[in-house]
Parts: C-alpha cells; sequence; structure tokens
C-alpha cells in the first residue's frame, strides 16, 4: 500500500493524533449520522453507535500512533466499514441468533476494506497483548511499566533499589512471558493461519 | 525459547550490544528461520509495552476528549431531533400515506408525478444553538415555500461555508422547485459522487429532479442505484414501483 497516494481525508487522521477537537466535531457531524442510521437498522440503538463509534476512532487514534498510519481511500469509507465490522462482533457475542448482516468487508477488494482489514487485525492484536499483559504477576507488570515509562534501566534499577543487571534480566524475561503467552493463544494461531 | 535468547534479544533492542555482536546476530537472523521467528514475536511484544505505556498519557487525554465531543454530539442530537431538517425524512413518513395514493394512480394509468413525492414539511435550519440571521431568512423562506428567495439566501449561506453539504443539498431541492434543473442536477450529481452521509439523499432527489423533467428513463436508473442499507432505499423501491 505504501507506494499508492495519501488520500486527502489523512487530515482527520492527522486531527484524531492531534486530538484536535475541531476535526473530530467534523467527523462526528459528517460521518456519524449513517453510522448511526446503520446500527439503529440493526439490531442497535444510539447508545450502541456511540460506543462503536468511540471504539473505533480509539483504534484508529492507536494504529495511526504506532504505524505512522497512511489513508489511501475516503475516510467515509474506511470508517464506515470499521463501524459495521465492529458492530457485527458485538452482535455476534451477544446474540445466539446467527448474524446475518452483510459482510463486504471480507468481499470487497478495495483499498477501504483492505484498510479496514488492516486495522482491525491490528486491534484484535493489540487487544490479544492486552488481555495476556493482564495475565502476568504483579512484579512483572509493575517492572514492565516502570522500565517502559522511565527509559533509563539504570534510573529504574535505583528506584527499584535493584541492581541494573537485574532489571535488565527481569525485564526481558517478562518481556520473553508476554511473548509465551500471546504465542499459546488461540487468537494468536488464528492469526498465523 | 530459551532465558539467554530473550536477554540477548533485549540487549539488542536496548542498544547495548557491540557493533560485533549486534552485526553477527543480524546475521544470524537471516540464516536461522528459528531465531528470526522468535525474535519477530519478541519484538512485538516490546512493540506494544514500548507504545502501551510511553503513550498511556497521551491516550488518556484523547480519549477523555473523544468522550466529551461524543457525550456532546448524542446530546445536541437529541435535542434537535424533532426540529431536524431531514426533508427526505418526512417524505419518508408521508409517503407510506402516498403509497396507496400512487397505487390506486397506477391502476389507472400514467406516471407518477413529482409533487406525489416532494413534499417538504416545515423545518428549522436554527439547530445546534445556530441563530444566524442569514441561515433565519433561509429556512423561513423554504417553509413558506418561497423557493427563489430560499435558493439566493441559501448559496449566500454556501458562499461564506461552501463545505455545508446539508446546505447544498436544500439549495438543490430549492432549485429543482424553481425548474432550474442543469443546476440542481449539477449540484446533486456532485454530492452523489463524493462519500458523505448525504450521498443517497442526492441520488433520491436528483431521480425526483428526473421525474419533474419527465426523464423517466433517467429517474429509474439513478433509483436503481441507491442501495438497501439507505435512508431512501424504500422510498426509491416505491417510486420504482410507481413509474
Amino acid at each position: 500500500m505504501n507506494d499508492k497516494k495519501t488520500h486527502r481525508d489523512q487530515l482527520y487522521i492527522i486531527g484524531l493524533l492531534n486530538n484536535d477537537s475541531i476535526i473530530i466535531k467534523e467527523i462526528y457531524e459528517k460521518f456519524a449520522p449513517k453510522v448511526i442510521h446503520y446500527i439503529c437498522r440493526n439490531s442497535g440503538n444510539e447508545h450502541d453507535a456511540n460506543d462503536i463509534i468511540q471504539e473505533v476512532l480509539i483504534t484508529i487514534y492507536h494504529q495511526a500512533q504506532k504505524n505512522n498510519f497512511k489513508l489511501t481511500c475516503p475516510f467515509d469509507a474506511y470508517f464506515f466499514l470499521l463501524c459495521k465490522r465492529m458492530w457485527f462482533n458485538v452482535l455476534k457475542k451477544t446474540s445466539k441468533k446467527e448474524v446475518t448482516i452483510n459482510e463486504e468487508i471480507l468481499s470487497i477488494n478495495d483499498d477501504a476494506s483492505l484498510l479496514a482489514f488492516e486495522t482491525i487485525e491490528f486491534d484484535e492484536r493489540q487487544q490479544l497483548f492486552e488481555e495476556m499483559f493482564q495475565k502476568l504477576g504483579n512484579a512483572c507488570k509493575e517492572l514492565l511499566k516502570t522500565s517502559f515509562t522511565i527509559k533509563s534501566l539504570q534510573e529504574v534499577a535505583d528506584k527499584l533499589g535493584v541492581s541494573y543487571a537485574y532489571v535488565r534480566k527481569k525485564k526481558s524475561l517478562c518481556v520473553g512471558k508476554l511473548t509465551k503467552l500471546v504465542q499459546g493463544s488461540p487468537v494468536f494461531k488464528k492469526f498465523k493461519n | 525459547m530459551k532465558e539467554e535468547e530473550f536477554t540477548f534479544f533485549e540487549a539488542y533492542l536496548s542498544e547495548e550490544l557491540s557493533e560485533e555482536e549486534r552485526l553477527s546476530f543480524e546475521n544470524r537472523l537471516e540464516k536461522e528461520y528459528e531465531l528470526s521467528e522468535a525474535f519477530n514475536n519478541y519484538k512485538e511484544s516490546y512493540g506494544f509495552l514500548e507504545h502501551k505505556f510511553s503513550k498511556e498519557k497521551a491516550t488518556e487525554v484523547f480519549t477523555k476528549n473523544l468522550s466529551k465531543i461524543s457525550d456532546g454530539y448524542f446530546t445536541d442530537k437529541k435535542k434537535t431531533k424533532v426540529i431536524k431538517f431531514r426533508p427526505w425524512q418526512y417524505v419518508a413518513a408521508a409517503s407510506v400515506v402516498l403509497f396507496l395514493g400512487i397505487t390506486m394512480f397506477n391502476n389507472f394509468g400514467g406516471n407518477p408525478v413529482y409533487s406525489d413525492f416532494a413534499i417538504h414539511e416545515t423545518v428549522s435550519l436554527t439547530e445546534r444553538g445556530n441563530q444566524n440571521q442569514l441561515y433565519l431568512h433561509a429556512e423561513q423562506a423554504f417553509n413558506s415555500n418561497n423557493y427563489e428567495q430560499a435558493e439566493q439566501l441559501f448559496s449566500e449561506i454556501l458562499v461564506a461555508n461552501p463545505k455545508l453539504v446539508e446546505v447544498e443539498l436544500y439549495k438543490a431541492i430549492s432549485l429543482i422547485e424553481i425548474n432550474q434543473f442543469t443546476s440542481a442536477d449539477k449540484i446533486l450529481t456532485g454530492i452523489s459522487n463524493q462519500n458523505s452521509a448525504y450521498k443517497y439523499s442526492a441520488k433520491w432527489y436528483l431521480a425526483l429532479s428526473k421525474l419533474k423533467q419527465k426523464k423517466y428513463n433517467d429517474c429509474e436508473l439513478i433509483l436503481k442505484g441507491i442501495p438497501v442499507n439507505t435512508d431512501v432505499y424504500d422510498l426509491a423501491q416505491e417510486l420504482l414501483n410507481a413509474l
């Protein structure tokens, strides 16, 4: 995708990254009505739409922060597909009935669906890592938080009252533990296929 | 994966290896598939943690602001729901009543007419706390069926705010009313080709414009381009049936 031209709607991505209230309000004014309408027509209500829109915007924000995200299609199409897909996931989790809303996200081979697909996978991976992080012991969680917040391991060692070598080793073991937990999860195996 | 490997990965990512060690490790990564895979998995965890904690504060500020904007948007929406200017929604309600009439009309032959479908209820443009006089006058002109004046006032609003797609749409509706089809169709085609919340409403009105011009084939073609999951789908189907 990198050789493709950035769409002028990249301004919405930059606006989200900069936490620009004017741009965020514009996103709501321009793009929320369609999502609300869609969710209300598919077993949801405005409250659900509110949650989905926020969730999607936070996901886009995270992806943009991490991956230098480049939008190569109109924001409207990309955003709407993401909202639809997230709503589909909610319905799937909460409904015992078979969910039959359109799944064109997986069948339309265009920039919007490819980008939406990437973002969804990014989000699912983030969720998996977060879930596994919460499974670590408190000592590991605390050490990882401190060592990734304070960049200098020497400072971390001083703060925790232990040696530099100990912090370095412990940090690597905790990251390793998280890696193993993630790899052992069935969700991770799904990504590999 | 072995513990020593983790320590080594950590040293590499923290740039603590000597030049010689670094090159030898990179060389191994190229040749040893298992090591490379283990390293990439470790690196992904490392990247997740780095992002999680270094951006924690910024994410918190963003989430708070987003939640405020979202709540504001949905509260305003509730407040203005009754007076919101959505002519096509009124048409949707009215069309249920109209449907019988149209069906009966068709039983006697002939084509449906524009006035059967183009029903504009009393509306308000001064929602969202916008008390601008220009908006107020535009609204009054439109509501009193003075479409010539409404069209001029909508044009004035658009000079100052050319990106107001909603107002563009109202301008186009006014233009259809005063039979200025070329200008109306141009605006509506423009909106239909963009991705906005008004894309399909514009298509609907473009179809109505063609109906008023008695270009029934064009009308039918446009209506067929309105997809199922849209506000105006039911209306489009009714008109298609009537054609």
